[in-house]
């Protein structure tokens, strides 16, 4: 381990663990080897299919079923191949005290294999992997197969959200104050686990989807005034923004609240942060955070509603101006949205009505376009004091 | 049908034949090269197979003057066959006969009369003799004619003969010719008529020297022959009035009802006395006494009559699976080749055989229908194939779907096929083509079905060991990538990794095993 010296002890610890994990869960395959059996990996199904809305728990996870990826297995073989590869490839990494990014273990792995096709002899070649994609699949087939996620195998991927507040954290061997960040934040680094809240002194998390708005609330204050932690995820939250955020809530005891636009995207990032996504739908239980509230913005935000005794916050002037007419695609989304057990509240089914009725939907940059000012001192904080938010 | 002599008695058809040459196949010198060494070949052949010898038929063809209407070329066929009695010679070669007693036998030729025709065409436009070498087995003696045909007279010149000694106990015969022809015009066709012999005579050796000094050796592959054409009777289900007109002449003077018993196959006293009773004709009658109106009736009845046996078959010389996959096998040097003789048939009287051969992969040519050679009584069927019954059975829309099958073209594939008969029921006087006979197609077809059933099978099984072999390989290729990884993973030795996976690999697999990685893995 070359970079020991220099490497922080909890990164030194979380390697040893992955280490020790992976070793066991291969070792299988040697032993089938040895002992003259085909050698197999049976893997949770990660497929739409086996996903499973524990209402109770309100989080998206993995079911039960489960394959077999075997070597012999004509349908398999290549899979099981790359499977072999990057567990090969990861555990050479971790072995080396290496930071790998997905990109990295893709360009690790990726070689031409050349061989004779017989009968006729002609020379084929065949790339371990074309693109990322596979190498990403094999991945996640290693997570859910190991039980470990990349991040406690020490690959980093790019930074995506961003965090100010007045909390103070260790990162590594260093304790940061996320209140001295001048006009910059502080980036959700990509192995969230390893960090430590060393002192906090905040009442909310304020979760905003869009990188801008962060940004405007940051700079007029927004969070010294109602005490927040404020976060953006830029766009679709990465595990580290969600993992960071979880841990808020779980460990700090923070309520999360949760602004995006008022569409079916906007809404369906909302409910990543909450109960998890389908495709890695294996890592919610780690990274999604099921008491999260969506604060907006509604469709009854825009238009108010008769049915909950609720004004609307735009004029209908305002409403002229801001709102834009909803394409196909949001419709057919907002469609499937509707189906999904964990849109299928009450509360969420007058949003997805509405919206499906009004054909129309609005960004939040429309609020802050009303004026920076209604959005920090009266959207936010009145919505929240009423508490006018989806649970 | 083919005439055998019995009692020779001439008649004159000499002059008829010369003005109607083209009618066997010599109006042009280069129809009659071509004629002339096919009446040649053809009569070797039947020389020794019929008698149970392997032939060794050796052909050259030399050019000699030039001449405006092409050159003069001679001919010689040599073969080690039974050898025609000397006395016999000057008939068989130089005079134009018809027979006075009716058998049939299916032949190759038309029982010398070819051979006559030739000799006559090389007379008439060379002027040269026939010369004619004969030693029939066990002869001491080689005797050499020159021979001429008297045409007005049809009559037998003889104009040399010499006899020596045959210290080496030969036998067979040799025919030399010289002959107008044109062998630029007829090359082609010659070759594919020799080629195509070959074929279907494995059990042949077969020499051709071309006018251009090449040699072209065809060796024999198979030491067996097919079972001999023997004479039979004509079945009464195929006479015709020409034929029992022909027939009650030469016995005019004995009663109807021994002249049916002793003429024909399947006829004894008590049937033919019920023929006759139907027809309406005394027994006692003269045979040559019938009036027109009563060999009607006669014919008609025979025709038809339901209580008799069908034809015999047994005096057939068919092929025979072996000779058949042999002949094809010299010839292609193909990956599968199987063939398939049906049981004898019968149309209008006549007892005939099937038999169909297909050859698949190799050197077969890649092409887009079936290659077809087609036979009948072992003679090959160069031309108008079109109007030929193989090729209603092969119809691409009508006829056989040769996907059902596994075969989608272009593949090489190419079928034989062979029609023994003693009557061949050709289309037109070229003799090229055989007649559409629903009984005949209908063998055809399902000879042919069988054959490709066979076919089928074997793709198929072909088919799913390339599909093993290619799903090895798919697999193998990544074992030295595990091997790897298992070693970086726990510090073994990825050689015996690999070793270990390929035993596995090969345990699962039926019909082929991988020798070692290095064989797939570059």
């Amino acid at each position: 381990m070359t970079n020991d010296s220099y490497s922080s002890k909890i990164d030194i610890r979380a390697r040893e663990r992955a280490l020790k994990i992976l070793y066991e869960k291969f070792y299988d395959v040697l032993k089938d080897v040895s002992e003259g059996r085909p050698p197999k990996l049976v893997i949770k199904k990660r497929t739409l299919g086996n996903t499973i809305y524990d209402a109770e728990r309100k989080l998206l996870l993995l079911g039960d079923a489960t394959f077999e990826r075997s070597l012999l297995d004509l349908r398999e073989a290549r899979k099981f191949m790359q499977t072999l590869l990057m567990a090969g490839i990861i555990y050479e990494a971790l072995s080396n005290g290496e930071y790998p990014t997905i990109r990295d273990l893709y360009y690790r792995g990726k070689h031409t294999i050349r061989y004779r096709k017989l009968p006729t002899k002609s020379i084929g070649e065949e790339n371990t992997w074309e693109e990322q994609a596979e190498s990403d699949s094999v991945l996640r087939d290693i997570e859910v197969f190991s039980n470990v996620l990349r991040e406690e195998m020490l690959i980093l991927s790019k930074e995506k959200g961003k965090v100010v507040g007045d909390l103070k954290i260790r990162s590594g061997d260093d304790i940061i104050d996320l209140s001295k960040m001048g006009h910059g934040a502080y980036s959700i680094e990509p192995t969230p686990d390893l960090i430590d809240f060393v002192e906090v002194n905040a009442e909310l998390v304020l979760v905003i989807e869009k990188d801008a708005v962060f940004q405007q609330l940051h700079r007029i204050g927004f969070w010294k005034k109602y005490r927040a932690i404020l976060i953006t995820s830029a766009g679709q939250p990465d595990r580290a923004t969600r993992r960071f955020v979880r841990r808020l809530n779980e460990e700090l005891g923070l309520p999360v609240y949760v602004i995006s636009d008022s569409d079916p995207y906007g809404y369906y990032i909302y409910s990543v942060f909450k109960t998890g996504s389908i495709t890695l739908s294996y890592e919610s239980e780690r990274l999604a955070t099921p008491h999260a509230r969506f604060l907006g913005v509604m469709m009854t935000d825009i238009f108010g509603s008769t049915k909950l005794g609720k004004k609307p916050y735009l004029t209908e002037e305002e409403r002229r101006n801001f709102i834009i007419r909803a394409k196909e695609r949001d419709i057919k989304r907002a469609r499937e949205l509707k189906e999904y057990p964990w849109f299928k509240s009450e509360r969420w089914q007058i949003e997805l009505n509405e919206f499906l009725d009004r054909k129309v939907k609005l960004e939040i940059e429309a609020l802050a376009g009303k004026g920076l000012k209604f959005l920090a001192d009266k959207y936010v904080p009145e919505k929240i004091e009423v508490g006018d938010w989806i649970e | 049908m083919a005439v055998v002599e019995e009692s020779f008695k001439s008649i004159s058809p000499a002059e008829f034949f010369y003005k109607n040459k083209e009618i066997a196949g010599f109006s042009n010198p280069a129809r009659a090269l071509y004629q002339t060494i096919r009446e040649l070949v053809e009569n070797s052949l039947d020389a020794t197979e019929n008698h149970g010898i392997l032939p060794t038929v050796k052909v050259s063809i030399r050019e000699l003057d030039v001449v405006p209407e092409g050159a003069y070329y001679e001919v010689v066929v040599e073969d080690n066959g039974v050898g025609i009695p000397p006395k016999y010679v000057p008939q068989a070669f130089a005079q134009l006969l018809f027979s006075s007693k009716y058998v049939l036998r299916q032949s190759r030729g038309m029982f010398g009369l070819g051979a006559k025709m030739a000799v006559l065409y090389a007379q008439i436009t060379t002027g040269y003799p026939a010369e004619v070498i004969v030693a029939p087995i066990k002869s001491k003696h080689i005797y050499s004619f020159k021979l001429k045909i008297d045409i007005r007279e049809n009559k037998p010149v003889i104009l040399n003969f010499t006899t020596t000694s045959n210290i080496l106990g030969k036998h067979g015969t040799t025919v030399r010719l010289i002959t107008l022809g044109d062998w630029a015009r007829s090359k082609q066709r010659i070759y594919e008529y020799i080629k195509r012999t070959a074929i279907i005579a494995p059990y042949a050796e077969i020499l051709f020297r071309d006018p251009d000094s090449n040699y072209l050796l065809f060796e024999r592959t198979i030491d067996k022959l097919p079972p001999p054409a023997r004479e039979t009777l004509p079945h009464p289900h195929g006479v015709d009035i020409e034929t029992m007109k022909s027939i009650l002449k030469s016995l005019a003077d004995r009663p109807i009802l021994e002249s049916l018993v002793e003429s024909f196959q399947g006829i004894g006293v008590m049937t033919a006395q019920r023929i006759l009773a139907e027809a309406g004709i005394k027994q006692e009658k003269k045979s040559g006494e019938l009036t027109d109106p009563e060999v009607e009736a006669l014919v008609r009845v025979m025709r038809s009559f339901k209580d008799i046996k069908p034809p015999r078959a047994d005096h057939l010389s068919y092929l025979g699976e072996e000779i058949i996959v042999a002949g094809l096998k010299k010839a292609f040097e193909p990956e599968f080749a199987t063939a398939i003789t049906r049981k004898p048939s019968v149309f209008e009287g006549h007892a005939f055989i099937v038999e169909v051969g297909i050859a698949y992969g190799g050197k077969v040519p890649v092409v887009e229908k079936p290659l077809v050679l087609r036979y009948a009584n072992k003679i090959p069927l160069l031309y108008d194939e079109g109007s030929d019954v193989v090729f209603k059975v092969l119809d691409e829309k009508k006829g056989i779907d040769f996907k059902v099958y596994e075969i989608e073209f272009p593949s090489p594939l190419v079928i034989l096929t062979h029609i023994c008969s003693t009557k061949i029921p050709y289309r037109g006087v070229g003799k090229e083509a055989v007649a559409d006979i629903p009984e005949i197609e209908e063998e055809v077809e399902s000879a042919l079905r069988e054959a490709l059933r066979e076919l089928r099978s074997y793709i198929l099984k072909k088919r799913k060991e390339l599909e093993e072999i290619e799903k090895a390989v798919a697999i193998a290729k990544y074992i030295p990538e595990i091997a790897n990884s298992l070693s970086k993973m726990y510090k073994v030795d990825p050689q015996e990794i690999s070793v270990k996976l390929l035993e596995l690999l090969n345990s699962r697999l039926k019909s082929f095993k991988i020798p070692s990685l290095s064989s797939v893995v570059v």
